[in-house]
């Protein structure tokens, strides 16, 4: 990670990153506000759609129709917080590689994805399976639930750890 | 008034989450908040401007989606003010957060716009795809709101 990060650092993409941010005007807030939405698109997708399998909410829609609908809205979402938050990641390697939250965070996010991405291929590839395996079903989606819940605690922690955990 | 914003700072709460885990833990839960309310309002709003989930009754989305956006609305505004009180006095004069309160209650007032006025007339229109001009431009308006109500929010932490 340290080398990585360290490469990174060394790149002529460290650079553009760090004029981007650094000498165009409102650039940091445009770009994190389309990282907030992009998030949104993808976990309302993901948040929805377990919602829905658990009996929560949206009693009137199908599954399997809100899984081919939305699967495009949670990629739309993804590739919006990897073009915004690309550039906050190539300008400060070391604040995110060297980050423990930062790590923290990856570590929950892949397995979320991971659950969330099983969900919709079931859901669009095995419309009667939340009703032939009921608790498997609703197990599968409190775990996406709250492996997504956890990504955003986890993610906005990443600005604070330094002066809350090693402060001075 | 510029007082009661430094007594609101100087509350013993102000002080304590200002100071401790509970502010990333209030803008955690912040987050989470408008991401419930949000993508239960885009998928109204898309749905009213007739570009997604046609198959659904406006009505029947608008039953199901919006006490989620409200509770997680209620859940943002609590959450917001816990941030608020840190640093009140700063941010009341903070333009980023001043337009984000303009914004707020611009799309305050086109809910209930939408709500009291255009969703009187929902039976004549609850399955067609083209809701009625208002409906539309409520949307469309809600939309452009939220949005700007997010670039906003996130600009108070830019402005210092």
């Amino acid at each position: 990670m340290e080398r990585l990060a360290s490469w990174i650092a060394n790149s002529s993409a460290n650079d553009f990153a760090l004029a981007l941010l650094g000498n165009v005007p409102g650039s940091p807030p445009i770009l994190q506000s389309i990282h907030i939405l992009s998030i949104v698109a993808i976990m309302a997708s993901a948040l929805m759609i377990d919602l829905r399998i658990l009996g929560l909410a949206i009693p009137s829609q199908e599954i399997q129709e809100m899984a081919k609908r939305l699967r495009y809205w949670a990629l739309g979402g993804l590739f919006g917080v990897f073009s915004s938050g690309i550039w906050f990641v190539l300008a400060r390697p070391n604040r995110y590689f060297n980050n423990p939250v930062f790590q923290i965070k990856f570590a929950l996010l892949v397995p979320a994805l991971l659950c969330s991405y099983w969900i919709f291929r079931l859901a669009v590839r095995a419309p009667s399976f939340w009703e032939v395996h009921f608790w498997r079903g609703k197990l599968l989606a409190a775990v996406s639930l709250l492996l997504w819940v956890a990504v955003v605690l986890a993610g906005r922690w990443i600005a604070y750890a330094e002066y809350l955990f090693w402060p001075g | 008034m510029s007082e009661f914003w430094l007594w609101l700072e100087m509350l013993p709460i102000a002080q304590e989450i200002g100071a401790t885990w509970w502010f990333p833990l209030m803008e955690s839960l912040h987050v989470l908040s408008l991401v419930i309310m949000l993508g239960a309002i885009l998928m109204l709003d898309l749905r009213v401007l007739g570009w997604t989930a046609l198959r659904y009754s406006i009505s029947s989305l608008n039953r199901e989606l919006v006490p989620w956006s409200a509770a997680a609305f209620l859940v943002a505004n609590v959450t917001g003010l816990a941030m608020f009180i840190t640093r009140a006095s700063n941010h009341v004069e903070n333009p980023a957060f001043q337009i984000k309160m303009l914004l707020l209650l611009l799309a305050g007032m086109n809910i209930v716009f939408f709500h009291f006025r255009v969703l009187n007339t929902v039976s004549q229109w609850d399955s067609q795809a083209r809701a009625p001009r208002a409906a539309r431009l409520a949307a469309a308006s809600s939309l452009m709101l939220w949005i700007g109500v997010t670039l906003a929010g996130r600009w108070i932490g830019h402005i210092v």
